[in-house]
């Protein structure tokens, strides 16, 4: 398969007032053509970030301090906004988390779905142009076309209107699709839709898609691979099966084990104790130490290196270096029923 | 009248006016009743009517018809809510989605938590205001170097602590949590449902529990009612409803909770629900005992 | 409400208007009359000081003083009604009169401030939102700040000062020199000092409150999708930003008439410039009742009317305040 991205020790910082907020530290990982990488993680731990930063759509008081960014074997880390316009939207694409605030009130949806296409395409013919924008509604579900394309946002439900959204994200027809939490905003029964429209637009088209969310339910759905992120790091990266039934670093466990389903007619439910650290100033060694149940003294000491599992499973706890103290896993090792 | 209800919700209507001419039905006849002790939840989709029947509970709406009966005080009558006023207002407290904005963000910790106190002028057990705020901060997991700080120094988790943590200052019969969950962190979500179920044990208040989050509302709750563009639906122990949902639009709910299992996940078929508005006429008729459904006489769903 | 009978919307706006104009002409004639001062000086200069108490007596009869207040006020409503609002004392004409020979003279510097503001606020919000915390964002954000707290009689003194004083460019009070009122070139001569005060005096805060609405604009949701999907920063700019902020930008420029009015009065005193502005300090000055009165009225109508069109603008174009209305009514119809 071809490798379609490629991030090697990114580290992105927000410079702020209050000092430098170290929001990526330091991340790797790679996107093969056609596979839906998802990030998780909780609020705040960076993951947000790592998509925006690699697409340069963060605020200016944003900087990459180190690593590469290279996007179908061209290092892009150091492109410019004219370099990065030409690059968006055909390149890769994002869908954002609240489909009520990411349209513009004051235009129709096909003239949104049509400025997309006519980025990339600027001497579309008016025929061609009006095809592509029903051809674009029909491929993410919205039905009618002809008559929903001249309504304004307003007119549409939250559904809808990330069904909209994906539709200008994807016409350019992008290699990537960033998803940042696109059915957070929704209800249960939407979010499922959207999330099964997702899947069938990516084997559809092949698009890459990089999908971050905080809820391991919708992981579960949509994930081929799987990277938990905590305090602006990948602590763990697996497929989808790998971090689901064999998770080996302390962190996804305790996610997982704090999800309902997991504490099933039990009387309280796992928590991880405390809180994620601030990153304006990480702890020294491992950031989820002092959370941490099964933390060894060199985990308050000195950071743990990404371990190799398997080929495609990588953790980074001192827990599975070869001198550490073997721990039955709480979880894992099972195939759920 | 049972003495066992606590509230008892009657055919509950309210109307948002959008014009003189439109206007929405936000609640339509609704029903339940919560018992002493009970943790009761209440789930549905954003505009389904969950967070309106909780402000018509706490008498910050007055709803356009039917009848809400607490401790045998009709809270929906003027004459009957100026007569038990202070009993209302120190036995029922309210919890928000959203604690940074229900919680002042010029008021230190412990003045926000000792408040309720001092406008009802209730003499702290433990001596002084300061010293009671420190006790129900360290009841809800907080200790006492929070006292001094504002609101925008805490995280979410710790300020939905703070704003429980004031509700149970004044020793509640009853507490209307509306999402006190949904704009929390997985992780931090678990250690505050704990806090609830631990608090709920202790203290024996009834909840009114109000989230989308059904997984979490199958592992809190006792008994649970569903809500539909301002109806109930289907109400029933927790258990039950789980187990066997039988209104269609409870159903197609229930199966679009995710499961956190590729494996089980992705074989697993969404039910889709039609929005045909014959699923929700009829009443509320007992199927199996406690398990309430909405449908016609004489029929039975799937 | 969009979906009302525009009928009884504009009629609801006209009921306001009239009692707004109504409230202001009552507390106006009161007020103007608690202020210490003589009326009689106004209509008969210098003499009043030679007459006996008899002649004054007969005098204020005359000109209608003598009477309680509510009376005297009936009878102003009553001739104002038919169009008839009264002798000035000063110039012994009608006051309509009087007004009209000054109405060009102001609505020359006035106009122009309020072209001059309207055009470069956009421009200079645009400039500085196009770049923002740049050299030149932060410059007018300060200048901003600085200007607005500087009186306008002050400006103008200083600027009188400089130019007129010290280099002898510009002269330094009236609309026009004598026996040349018809030449242009003179006339913008006499404007440049006072539209320059005006136009410093408020330009700076439009074209920071512009700017603000840009950047609201700028940081919403859809110009982050908007430039995912690869849209030039100029595009997005113009095409999605600058057209929503219009509704806002017009309501806003709606307000700014009644600031530039008061600047534009304030300035024309200063430069003894012959336009209403001398004309009401003069009026207030001598206790000339009815053209104060009437100066106050035409002001007054102009400041609530902007007021009313800025909020009908706010209502009725700003496409968000119609969309939650028409969303919710769709919603309402599905049903």
């Amino acid at each position: 398969m071809a490798r379609v991205l490629e991030v090697k020790d990114l580290s992105v910082s927000f410079f702020t007032p209050a000092g430098e907020v170290q929001a990526v530290r330091g991340v790797s990982f790679s996107l093969e053509a056609g596979e839906v990488l998802a990030i998780v993680g909780e609020s705040g731990c960076g993951k947000s970030v790592l998509c925006k930063s690699i697409m340069k759509l963060l605020p200016a008081s944003a900087k990459i301090k180190s690593g590469t960014i290279c996007v179908n074997g061209v290092d892009i880390t150091g492109y410019k906004e004219r370099d990065m316009n030409k690059l968006r939207g055909r390149l890769f694409s994002m869908v954002f988390q609240d489909p009520m605030t990411s349209l513009n009130p004051t235009m129709t949806i096909g003239a949104q779905i049509g400025e997309a296409v006519r980025v990339h395409e600027p001497r579309i013919s008016r025929e061609k142009l009006h095809k592509r924008i029903l051809e674009l509604m029909a491929l993410v579900g919205i039905e009618h076309p002809e008559e929903r394309m001249k309504l304004y946002p307003y007119h549409f439900s939250g559904g809808m209107r990330q069904r909209s959204v994906m539709a200008i994200a994807l016409a350019a027809n992008p290699d990537i699709l960033f998803a940042d939490e696109p059915t957070t905003a929704l209800d249960v029964t939407i979010q499922a839709q959207i999330l099964d429209l997702l899947r069938r637009i990516q084997t559809q088209l092949g698009t890459a898609t990089v999908f971050v969310t905080h809820d391991m339910g919708v992981v579960a759905r949509v994930a081929d691979r799987v990277a938990v992120m905590y305090a602006g790091k990948i602590v763990e990266i697996g497929t989808a099966e790998e971090i689901f039934y064999e998770p080996r670093h302390p962190y996804t466990w305790g996610l997982m084990q704090s999800l309902p389903a997991y504490s099933k007619g039990k009387k309280t439910l796992s928590t991880i104790p405390g809180m994620p650290p601030s990153l304006l100033h990480p702890p020294k060694g491992d950031a989820f130490a002092s959370r941490n149940p099964y933390a060894l003294q060199i985990d308050h000491e000195e950071e743990p290196p990404m371990f190799r599992i398997t080929d495609t499973h990588y953790a980074a706890t001192w827990l599975l270096d070869p001198r550490a103290p073997k721990i039955t896993p709480p979880i894992g090792g099972r195939s759920h029923e | 009248m049972n003495d066992d209800i606590l509230l008892d919700v009657r055919h509950l209507t309210h109307v948002f006016p959008l014009s003189k001419k439109i206007a929405v039905k936000a609640l339509d006849d609704l029903s339940f009743q919560i018992r002493r002790g009970e943790i009761f939840g209440l789930v549905g989709e954003s505009g389904s009517g969950k967070s309106t029947a909780a402000r018509c509970i706490m008498n910050l709406y007055r709803p356009a018809a039917g009848e809400i009966i607490y401790k045998g005080v009709n809270i929906c009558d003027p004459a009957q809510f100026r007569t038990h006023r202070k009993m209302l207002q120190t036995t029922r407290q309210l919890i928000f989605q959203d604690s940074s904005s229900s919680l002042d963000q010029r008021m230190k910790v412990c003045d926000i938590v000792a408040e309720p106190l001092k406008i009802h002028r209730i003499r702290p057990a433990r001596g002084s205001l300061r010293a009671e705020a420190e006790f129900q901060l360290r009841y809800v997991g907080l200790d006492a170097g929070f006292l001094d700080k504002y609101p925008s120094e805490l995280s979410g988790g710790q300020r939905q602590r703070v704003a429980i943590a004031r509700a149970l200052s004044m020793e509640p019969e009853l507490l209307v949590a509306d999402e006190p969950i949904a704009s929390l962190d997985v992780s931090i979500q678990a250690q505050i449902v704990n806090l609830f179920r631990h608090l709920q044990q202790e203290h024996g208040f009834s909840f009114l529990f109000i989230a989308h989050d059904l997984a979490m509302v199958e592992f809190l709750c006792d008994r649970v009612g569903v809500m539909y563009h301002g109806r109930l639906v289907e109400a029933a122990p927790a258990k039950e409803l789980f187990s066997s949902p039988v209104h269609p639009y409870t159903q197609a709910l229930l199966s679009a909770i995710p499961i956190p299992d590729p494996r089980l996940e992705r074989a697993r078929q969404i039910r889709q629900f039609t929005e045909d508005p014959e699923n929700f006429q009829g009443v509320l008729t007992e199927v199996s005992p406690e398990h309430y459904v909405l449908m016609r006489e004489g029929e039975h769903h799937g | 409400m969009g979906r009302k009978n525009p009928l009884a919307y504009f009629g609801k706006k006209c009921l306001v208007f009239v009692f707004s104009i109504f409230v202001l002409s009552l507390a106006v004639f009161y007020i103007s009359r608690l202020a210490p001062g003589d009326p009689l000086v106004s209509y008969y200069g210098d003499r009043v000081e030679k007459m006996s108490p008899k002649e004054r007596e007969w005098a204020e009869d005359k000109l209608g003083l003598n009477d309680p207040l509510l009376v005297q006020y009936v009878r102003w409503m009553e001739n104002a009604v038919h169009g008839d609002f009264g002798i000035s004392y000063k110039y012994k004409m009608d006051v309509t009169e009087v007004i009209a020979s000054r109405l060009e003279n102001t609505l020359i510097l006035g106009g122009l401030g309020f072209v001059l503001i309207f055009v470069l606020s956009m421009l200079l919000g645009v400039l500085c939102a196009w770049r923002e915390e740049g050299w030149l964002d932060r410059a007018i954000c300060k200048i901003g700040t600085v200007t607005s707290c500087i009186p306008e009689f002050w400006l103008s003194l200083v600027l009188i000062l400089i130019f007129s004083i010290g280099l002898r460019w510009l002269p330094s009070s009236g609309a026009y020199s004598i026996g040349k009122k018809d030449d242009v070139w003179d006339r913008i001569v006499h404007l440049i000092l006072p539209v320059s005060v005006v136009v410093t005096g408020h330009l700076w805060y439009y074209a920071y409150m512009i700017r603000n609405k840009i950047l609201e604009e700028v940081r919403a949701d859809y110009v982050l999708l908007a430039k995912a999907k690869g849209l030039k920063k100029r595009s997005i700019m113009f095409r999605h930003c600058l057209r929503n902020i219009i509704p806002s930008y017009l309501s806003l420029m709606a307000i700014s008439v009644p600031h530039i009015l008061g600047g534009t009065y304030i300035v024309e005193t200063v430069f003894s410039y012959p336009g209403i502005g001398t004309l009401s300090y003069e009026s207030a000055r001598y206790k000339d009742y009815n053209l104060l009165m009437l100066l106050c009225l035409m002001t007054g109508i102009v400041v609530i009317l902007c007021g009313i069109l800025a909020q009908m603008i706010n209502e009725k174009i700003d496409p968000r305040i119609k969309a939650t209305e028409e969303a919710e009514i769709s919603e309402v119809k599905k049903r």
